[in-house]
C-alpha cells in the first residue's frame, strides 16, 4: 500500500479549486466537522481574488484522518499549531498549506481546529505523518499541558530543564504561571 | 585493532533569531558526525505570552523586536494577522510599500548571510567586501525609516512612512550600484574553486527530506522544492508582480542539496529582489498609505473585532507565520503564536549533520541563516572517562578554516 504522506515530489498532484475541497471534506467528514470558513483575500491592484484560507473545525478522534484525506491531494505542508485555554477545553489550531509546491497562486491555507477537553488532554500526534511536527508539538505539550500520543521525543524544548512540570505557560486556569514568575519590568 | 569511541558534543547555545539560543549535541567518531540532538530553549523570552498585556498596536512593537534581521517580516506578518482577523483592507500603495521594505530587507539578510558563509570558511576578503556591500542598502532603510534595524513602517491597516520622491532616488540609485557591484563579490565566492570544494555536498539536505520536514525558504528551494509564498500564495504587490521561485536546476541543472546550493538560491535572490524593487518602484500606486491614521479610532475598530486570524509571508529564512486571537470588547490581543521560519528549519538540522565532518558543523549550522550571535562556545565531553575540555568558538572556526586551508593545499597539489 502506499504510503498516505509519501511526498516523493513526481507524485501527481489532485488539484482541487478551494470550493471543491471544502465540500469534499464535508462530504467525509460529515458532522464531525463542525465549523467550515473559506475566506477569500483579494490584493494587489487587479481586484480579484488571489488567495484564499480555509478554516475548520473537527472532532478530536478525527485529527489523523483528516490530515491523512489532504494527502490524498498534496503533502500538507505543516506550519505551526497555535491554541488558547478556553476554559473548559483548550482550542488547537493546526495550520498547513496544500499546494505549496504547484503553481503560481495554487497554495491553500488550511487550518484546522481541535477542541481538547480539559479532563482528558490528549491529541493523536501527527509525527507518523509528518515528522516536521516535531517542535509544535513538543511546545504544545510544555505550554498548555496536552499529550501528544504517539510523539516520540516529548523533552522539553523551549522552556529550561528545571521549570516546575505543573506550570503550563500559556494556561488561564490554576496551572498558569503565577505572580512570583511574572517578573513586571516597565 | 584500536577501539572506536563516540563522544556527545554539545554546540552552542546557538542565537536563533526569536527566542532560543539553540545547542546541538553532536555523536563524533573521530572527526565524523554519527547523529545529532537539536536543544533549543536556553532564553525563551515568552514574547506570546507577553502580548496578552498589550493591545495590538503595541504589539507590533513586540513583533519588531522578535528577530534584528528580519524584523519587519515579523511585524508584517502579525498586522496580516489582525487585518485577517479584523477584516480590514489595507490601501495598495501600502500593500506596495510594504513589498519595498521586504525586498530591502531580503537584500540586507542575504548579503550578511553570504559575507558570514564566506568568513566561517576563512574566506576573509570576501566578507569584508559583502559587509560593504550591505551597507548601501541599510542606507536605503536609513532614508525611508531613519532606522537601521526596527524600522517602525508599519502598523495595522497601512504604512506609517510614505515613499518621497528623494526616497525613491535612493532606491533606484541602490539598484543600479548592486547591479553594478554585487558581481564582484558572488563571482568572487561561487566561482573561487575552494569555495566551491568547501561547500559542496556539506550538510545535505534531500528533496524528499526537505518536504517532509517541512522546510522552509531558501532552505528548502536549495534542496529543490519550488516553493515561495510570493510565487504559490502572492500577496500585496506580489499579486501583480510575478515572482519565480529560485532554485538551483534552474541555474546548475542540478540539485545537490548542500551548502553550496543554498548559498546560490541566496546569491540569486538578491538578484531577483533587485528586479522586484524596479518593478515595485515603477508600478507603485497612488494614494493613502493608511486605512485609518488616527490610532485611537484604529483601536476602537480593533476592539470591536473578534475573530482568530492568520498571516503568512516570504521572510528572507522562509515562510513567516503569525496566528493572532482577537476577542470583542477588549483592548488587549487575546493570544498570539509566532512561528519563525528557524522554527522549522531547525527540525532538518540532525539530517543535515549525519555523516559530516566536526569542521563543518559550524557551516552547517550556518547554512540555514540562523542568527548565531549567541554561539560563544562548546563542551567537549569524554563519556568512557568522565572528563570535560571547553572549547571556545574561536577554536571550532580555526578548526573550519584549517579544514578550508587543507583544501587548498590538496588542490595546489
Amino acid at each position: 500500500m502506499l504510503d498516505p504522506m509519501d511526498c516523493f515530489i513526481d507524485r501527481e498532484k489532485v488539484v482541487k479549486t478551494p470550493q471543491e475541497l471544502a465540500d469534499h471534506l464535508q462530504g467525509v467528514f460529515g458532522d464531525d466537522l463542525s465549523y467550515v470558513d473559506l475566506r477569500d483575500f483579494s490584493e494587489g491592484s487587479s481586484g480579484e481574488v488571489t488567495s484564499h484560507h480555509l478554516w475548520m473545525t473537527i472532532g478530536k478522534s478525527r485529527l489523523l484522518d483528516f490530515v491523512d484525506e489532504l494527502g490524498k491531494f498534496d503533502f500538507p505542508n505543516f506550519h505551526v499549531v497555535s491554541g488558547d485555554d478556553e476554559g473548559d477545553h483548550i482550542s488547537l489550531y493546526y495550520h498547513f498549506d496544500l499546494y505549496r509546491a504547484v503553481e503560481r497562486g495554487v497554495s491553500l491555507h488550511v487550518t484546522v481546529c481541535v477542541h481538547v477537553p480539559k479532563d482528558d488532554l490528549t491529541v493523536d500526534s501527527l509525527f507518523s505523518r509528518i515528522p516536521g511536527v516535531e517542535y509544535s508539538e513538543r511546545e504544545i505539550q510544555e505550554m498548555f499541558g496536552v499529550d501528544h500520543i504517539g510523539l516520540p521525543n516529548k523533552a522539553l524544548v523551549f522552556l529550561p530543564d528545571d521549570w516546575n512540570r505543573e506550570v503550563f505557560p500559556w494556561r488561564r486556569d490554576e496551572t498558569a504561571p503565577g505572580e512570583d514568575l511574572v517578573e513586571d519590568l516597565s | 585493532m584500536s577501539e572506536t569511541k563516540t563522544y556527545k558534543l554539545p554546540i552552542g547555545p546557538v542565537h536563533v533569531g526569536l527566542k532560543e539560543p539553540i545547542t546541538a549535541w553532536l555523536d563524533i567518531e573521530g572527526e565524523h558526525i554519527k547523529d545529532a540532538v537539536i536543544r533549543p530553549g536556553a532564553i525563551h523570552r515568552g514574547v506570546e505570552f507577553m502580548a496578552r498585556e498589550r493591545n495590538p498596536i503595541q504589539v507590533i512593537y513586540l513583533a519588531e523586536r522578535v528577530c534584528g534581521i528580519c524584523s519587519f517580516s515579523h511585524a508584517i506578518a502579525f498586522v496580516k494577522a489582525v487585518e485577517d482577523a479584523a477584516q480590514i483592507e489595507v490601501p495598495i500603495r501600502a500593500q506596495y510599500i510594504r513589498s519595498m521594505v521586504l525586498e530591502l530587507e531580503r537584500i540586507h539578510s542575504h548579503i550578511l548571510w553570504s559575507g558570514v558563509a564566506c568568513y566561517t570558511i576563512g574566506f576573509d576578503s570576501a566578507f569584508h567586501l559583502g559587509m560593504m556591500l550591505r551597507e548601501k542598502v541599510m542606507d536605503v532603510l536609513e532614508a525611508l525609516s531613519g532606522n537601521r534595524v526596527n524600522y517602525a513602517v508599519t502598523t495595522v491597516g497601512g504604512v506609517r512612512w510614505d515613499v518621497t520622491p528623494a526616497v525613491e532616488r535612493t532606491v533606484m540609485d541602490m539598484i543600479h550600484y548592486y547591479r553594478n557591484e554585487f558581481a564582484s563579490f558572488y563571482e568572487a565566492a561561487i566561482n573561487d574553486p575552494v569555495v566551491r570544494a568547501r561547500l559542496r555536498d556539506v550538510g545535505v539536505l534531500t528533496t524528499e527530506q526537505a518536504i517532509k520536514y517541512c522546510a522552509l525558504g531558501p532552505t528548502s528551494r536549495g534542496s529543490g522544492v519550488r516553493a515561495d509564498v510570493r510565487w504559490s500564495a502572492p500577496y500585496d504587490a506580489y499579486c501583480d508582480i510575478h515572482v519565480e521561485p529560485v532554485v538551483p536546476q534552474d541555474y546548475t541543472g542540478e540539485v545537490h542539496g548542500d551548502v553550496y546550493d543554498r548559498f546560490l538560491v541566496r546569491v540569486y535572490e538578491v538578484l531577483q529582489s533587485l528586479d522586484i524593487l524596479e518593478k515595485i518602484m515603477e508600478g507603485l500606486p497612488e494614494g493613502p498609505i493608511t486605512f485609518e491614521p488616527k490610532v485611537n479610532k484604529l483601536l476602537t475598530v480593533l476592539k470591536k473585532a473578534e475573530g482568530v486570524g492568520y498571516g503568512c509571508i516570504e521572510a528572507p529564512r522562509g515562510d513567516d507565520t503569525h496566528a493572532v486571537g482577537l476577542k470583542a470588547q477588549q483592548e488587549n490581543v487575546q493570544w498570539w503564536k509566532v512561528r519563525a521560519p528557524t522554527y522549522s528549519n531547525a527540525v532538518s538540522w540532525p539530517l543535515m549533520f549525519k555523516d559530516n565532518e566536526l569542521a563543518d558543523a559550524p557551516l552547517i549550522i550556518n547554512s540555514i541563516d540562523p542568527c548565531i550571535s549567541c554561539m560563544e562556545r562548546m563542551v567537549l565531553s569524554d563519556t568512557s572517562s568522565g572528563t570535560k575540555s571547553v572549547v571556545t568558538k574561536a577554536d571550532l572556526l580555526k578548526l573550519c578554516r584549517e579544514k578550508t586551508d587543507k583544501t587548498r593545499r590538496l588542490m595546489r597539489a
